[in-house]
């Protein structure tokens, strides 16, 4: 015979979400936070290749920390998702909050009817236009997504740097503040980091339909120095 | 439209077309066969690029349109021509300048110039052995591994094609390839290239009531675009029309004939 033994839902939940936030508490954070005039997204990654923040459409970036097939798997979701709504209707109407609502469903789905859930914690960014406003829609490992108003920590340590930041800044600055205000919270008292710890990416308007640009090494150490 | 997922083993890969295909988001192909067609558009390849010019007309029973921008860039290093239906033309530019970004994207890199020119393949004939809806493009491009302009043209099958000195497509092909062929020299540059292409589109506009020559009525002139090291550039409106103006003028003293020599 066998035996079923009673979890109460309460102690799945809770068992669930620690093992998640131990996931995620393995990886390194991410800072994102709205300057005059864009969005900056800053993680601490040490791989020149193996990137945490991607370009998804015109005015909207992906950013992700934790388990890095999880995340990835979630950033070319996105990017499908985003570029057939814009080849079916337009690209004006490619909006990065209905892809948020998206992410949470899905990470709300496999936080209680996956096998696990997922280990990430992700980050849509949109640079605003006429149409829509900038924003941060920061969706967490079981679904709950926010709105961010001016920045926005992911990543295990989150609470620390996020004190950090907000001590060091209180409205946008300008890229070049921002870009040492993020690093200097994700580094921590006794860290200093130069460019190659970095990945520095920014949705900004240059002019072009396309607004996302990944920062190179000397671009970031000049900003740094 | 829901978060498109894939398992490992199913994944469409960078691919925009390949996904479209299992989303459902490829249009059917049907059969009618009333289209505005007909064009001429030439690519000739220079010592530092390539230069490509396109007539602006779209024709059916009658003129349908007199501004039709049958040369697109298909990404900052790319140009792409259509010929053939209006309708498939236009999708197949959206599907091409979207899976080039699509796949820049996915996988924080671009395409190769061979790349995009192979991808176009099997969409190319899958949409003309399907369909009367028949469309060949031109590809045109900057290849940025050999530093060199590269030219590729297609069959109706979608065969693949590079060439070395020029290309045309269209139903003003003839006569475009005739003034090319006189006038094409190995070692052209920016301008020579730029000035041959002009006066083929021109014969090819005096010649094919299907391609629309230059319309100093209206000014509306055919595209003249420069893909380089520097990218996907195109002439301005003026600039054309002082060319066109200038062969015209020559057009004008010879009564209609090229008088003895290319020009």
């Amino acid at each position: 015979m066998t035996n079923y033994f009673y979890v109460s839902p309460e102690q799945l939940i809770k068992d669930r979400a620690e093992f998640a936030q131990k996931g995620i508490a393995r990886g390194r954070s991410i800072v994102a936070a709205i300057y005059d005039p864009g969005v900056l997204m800053v993680a601490e990654n040490p791989s020149a290749s193996l990137n945490k923040i991607s370009e998804v459409y015109d005015r909207i970036a992906f950013a992700g920390v934790g388990k890095y097939n999880e995340f990835d798997r979630l950033r070319e979701a996105g990017i499908r998702w985003a570029d057939s709504t814009g080849f079916t209707y337009s690209r004006d109407d490619v909006d990065a909050r209905a892809l948020a609502n998206y992410y949470a469903q899905h990470l709300g789905d496999m936080f209680t009817e996956g096998q696990k859930p997922l280990e990430v914690e992700i980050l849509v960014a949109q640079l605003g236009n006429k149409l829509r406003p900038t924003k941060l829609y920061r969706v967490a490992y079981e679904g709950t997504i926010s709105d961010e108003p001016y920045f926005a920590v992911l990543g295990g340590d989150a609470d620390t740097i996020k004190d950090r930041f907000a001590l060091a800044e209180s409205s946008p600055q300008s890229l070049q503040t921002t870009l040492r205000d993020a690093a200097s919270a994700l580094a921590g008292p006794d860290r200093v980091f130069v460019a190659s710890d970095l990945e520095v990416c920014i949705l900004e308007d240059r002019g072009k339909r396309r607004t996302f640009q990944r920062l190179s090494d000397e671009q970031v150490s000049e900003l740094l120095s | 439209m829901g978060l498109p997922l894939f398992s490992a083993h199913g994944d469409p890969g960078p691919s925009f077309w390949h996904y479209a295909d299992l989303a459902g988001i490829n249009r059917a192909t049907s059969d009618v066969s009333d289209n505005p067609h007909a064009t001429t558009v030439i690519a000739v390849r220079y010592d530092e690029g390539v230069v490509m010019v396109g007539d602006r007309q779209a024709t059916g029973n009658y003129i349908a349109s007199r501004d039709v921008r049958k040369i697109e860039p298909a990404d900052h290093y790319t140009a792409l021509a259509i010929s053939g239906s209006a309708a498939r033309g236009i999708e197949l530019l959206k599907i091409a300048q979207l899976s080039f970004e699509h796949y820049e994207k996915m996988t924080d890199s671009s395409l190769s110039l061979e790349g995009k020119a192979n991808y176009l393949s099997p969409i190319i004939q899958r949409n003309n052995l399907t369909t009367p809806l028949g469309v060949l493009p031109l590809l045109a491009g900057w290849d940025r591994s050999n530093l060199r302009g590269r030219i590729f043209e297609y069959d109706g099958a979608g065969g693949c094609y590079e060439r070395f000195d020029f290309a045309t497509i269209g139903s003003g092909s003839p006569f475009a390839d005739g003034a090319l062929r006189l006038g094409y020299r190995e070692d052209l540059d920016r301008e020579g290239a730029l000035q041959l292409g002009a006066l083929a589109l021109y014969e090819a506009g005096d010649n094919d009531p299907s391609t629309g020559g230059p319309d100093f009525v209206r000014e509306i002139y055919p595209m003249m675009v420069v893909v380089s090291a520097d990218g996907f550039q195109e002439l301005d409106n003026d600039d054309i029309g002082e060319r066109f103006r200038a062969i015209n003028e020559r057009r004008t003293q010879s009564r209609g004939v090229a008088g003895g020599s290319l020009r």
